[in-house]
């Protein structure tokens, strides 16, 4: 079931090595071949995914494929070493691709427009989420093809899945069609780093030992098996760049703009957030990790919220913590460098409304989680979030407001 | 006698946690491993984990309750199989 093997020479686990975590810990930032990569499960994934395609009027998933394609293609160039063969380049991308936790793809025929897929994190995922859905899932899979061609050939391609698992299909399958054009590497935009300060950031106390949280996530090894799945917390994991993330946020909500839709995109990837927080945290309270290491900590109902925001840190999603708290009632957040706020910053520039969709839906989640009633029908929307301060928008860092609607 | 309780985990709805017989807990993770592969303790959090094609089979390092989650290709067959390995009879219980 997996790929390549006409390739016996060359040693998978020295090219995976590659992809070692480095860790920064004052930031919480994960970067993995150069790029900014965050934790998040199959199903805000498949959520975000289903969110942009499932829009009529724009090319969904035309926005999902250009987001995929720009990073991986710098991620794969990172990746790959000046000395290695052409075959050994297409090794590092199905390698990168396993390691990230999307999947056990098939390179070894991709010049002669064949890709398949074995596993696959949206096959899992959507199936999960959305079981009623029949169409091919795998699309970033299909802008991951194009990146590599951009990394390794400097073609230009369009990649499409036409057989998916998800349908029911042995394997995902794709066409490869060269455009004839050639296509570089994009260049990253440039990084905005020193934007905030956490000194200057009193926070709220709890019985939860952040670092022990932390700690055990970074030393537990997120990346992907051998067939390029993320098993952990009861929820398949992946890494997904931030570029990625945020070329798919920004774009949706500009195009969805031009369509006088801007309010409803924002929702939605609100919304995502939102059920994250619910699903993905639920099923992480679950979890014989949760049981292990974090259940001994809780003493009080607010205890569950700290630790889920230490949780979130160490996926990487914001450096946020919590600096006001009335359990039940309301809760103020603040974030110091979350990824859609300085993704926004280097991609757009300053922006006159706050931009963290993600962490704003997840705010109010973690609350109708900890503190709701009912099933996750019953408890959606029952929380509000104003994200007052964003540094996307010239603030020092991103506050976020949370009260009963 | 083995019971258990439905615990949500996303990668598949029919998820559960077996509480497993204390004097039977050893036996029990003998069986699982001879059927489904050898256990591994994760770094990080410790958990100990089978990883098989139909299951993942999951416990922190007390080795019970004993979570089992099903994955896409897991057939009735297969939940029969896990069920007989666990000790644990649905018309026994309720849940
Ligand atoms: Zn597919
Ligand atoms: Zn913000």
């Amino acid at each position: 079931m997996t790929a390549a093997r006409s390739l016996p020479s060359i040693d998978r686990e020295q090219i995976r090595a590659r992809f070692a975590l480095s860790y920064v810990p004052e930031r919480h930032r994960r970067i993995i071949a150069g790029q900014e990569v965050i934790v998040h499960c199959h199903h805000y994934n498949s959520r975000i995914q289903r969110t942009v395609e499932g829009v009529a009027d724009i090319d969904g998933k035309g926005i999902v494929r250009r987001a995929s394609e720009q990073a991986f293609a710098r991620q794969i160039a990172y990746a790959i070493e000046e000395t290695d063969d052409e075959a050994t380049r297409w090794v590092v991308a199905e390698e990168l691709f396993a390691e990230l936790g999307y999947g056990r793809l098939d390179l070894s025929k991709a010049n002669e427009g064949v890709v398949t897929q074995s596993a696959g994190h949206f096959v899992e995922g959507w199936g999960v989420a959305f079981g009623d859905d029949r169409k091919p899932v795998c699309t970033l899979a299909e802008g991951f093809i194009q990146a590599a061609f951009i990394a390794i050939e400097g073609q230009e391609v369009e990649a499409r899945e036409t057989e998916c698992m998800h349908c029911g299909a042995d394997a995902c399958s794709f066409t490869v069609e060269k455009t004839g054009a050639a296509a570089e590497v994009p260049a990253a935009p440039e990084r905005i780093e020193g934007v905030s300060m956490q000194e200057h950031v009193e926070l709220a106390e709890s019985n939860i030992d952040d670092q022990a949280i932390i700690n055990a996530v970074v030393g537990l090894a997120i990346r992907g098996t051998e067939e390029g799945l993320i098993p952990a917390f009861g929820v398949y994991l992946a890494n997904t760049p931030a570029d990625v993330y945020n070329g798919i946020a920004i774009e949706f909500v500009e195009e969805m703009s031009k369509l006088g839709r801007m309010e409803s995109a924002t929702r939605l990837l609100n919304e995502a957030g939102e059920s994250c927080a619910m699903n993905t945290f639920r099923g992480i309270m679950d979890s014989p990790e949760w049981e292990a290491l974090i259940a001994p900590m809780l003493q009080d109902q607010s205890d569950t919220l700290f630790a889920l925001v230490a949780l979130s840190n160490a996926f990487g999603w914001g450096n946020w913590g919590v600096t006001d708290h009335e359990p039940g009632e309301s809760l103020e957040m603040v974030s110091f460098n979350g990824y859609e706020a300085l993704g926004f910053l280097e991609s757009r520039g300053k922006a006159s409304e706050a931009q963290c969709w993600m962490l704003q839906g997840v705010s109010a989640g973690m609350m109708e989680l900890v503190y709701g009633e009912g099933s996750f029908a019953d408890r959606f929307g029952t929380f509000f979030v104003e994200e007052t301060d964003c540094i996307a928008k010239g603030n020092s860092v991103c506050v976020f407001s949370v009260e009963e609607a | 006698m083995t019971r258990r309780e439905r615990v949500r985990a996303c990668i598949h709805p029919e998820t559960f946690k077996y509480f497993v017989a204390r004097d039977d807990v050893l036996d029990t993770w003998s069986r699982l491993s001879r059927a489904y592969g050898e256990p591994v303790v994760a770094d990080g959090f410790g958990v100990v984990e089978i990883r098989h094609p139909r299951f993942f089979i999951r416990a922190t390092r007390m080795l019970n309750p004993i979570t089992v989650i099903r994955r896409r290709h897991c057939t009735d067959a297969d939940v029969q199989a896990i069920h007989d390995l666990l000790g644990f009879r649905p018309e026994d219980c309720a849940a």
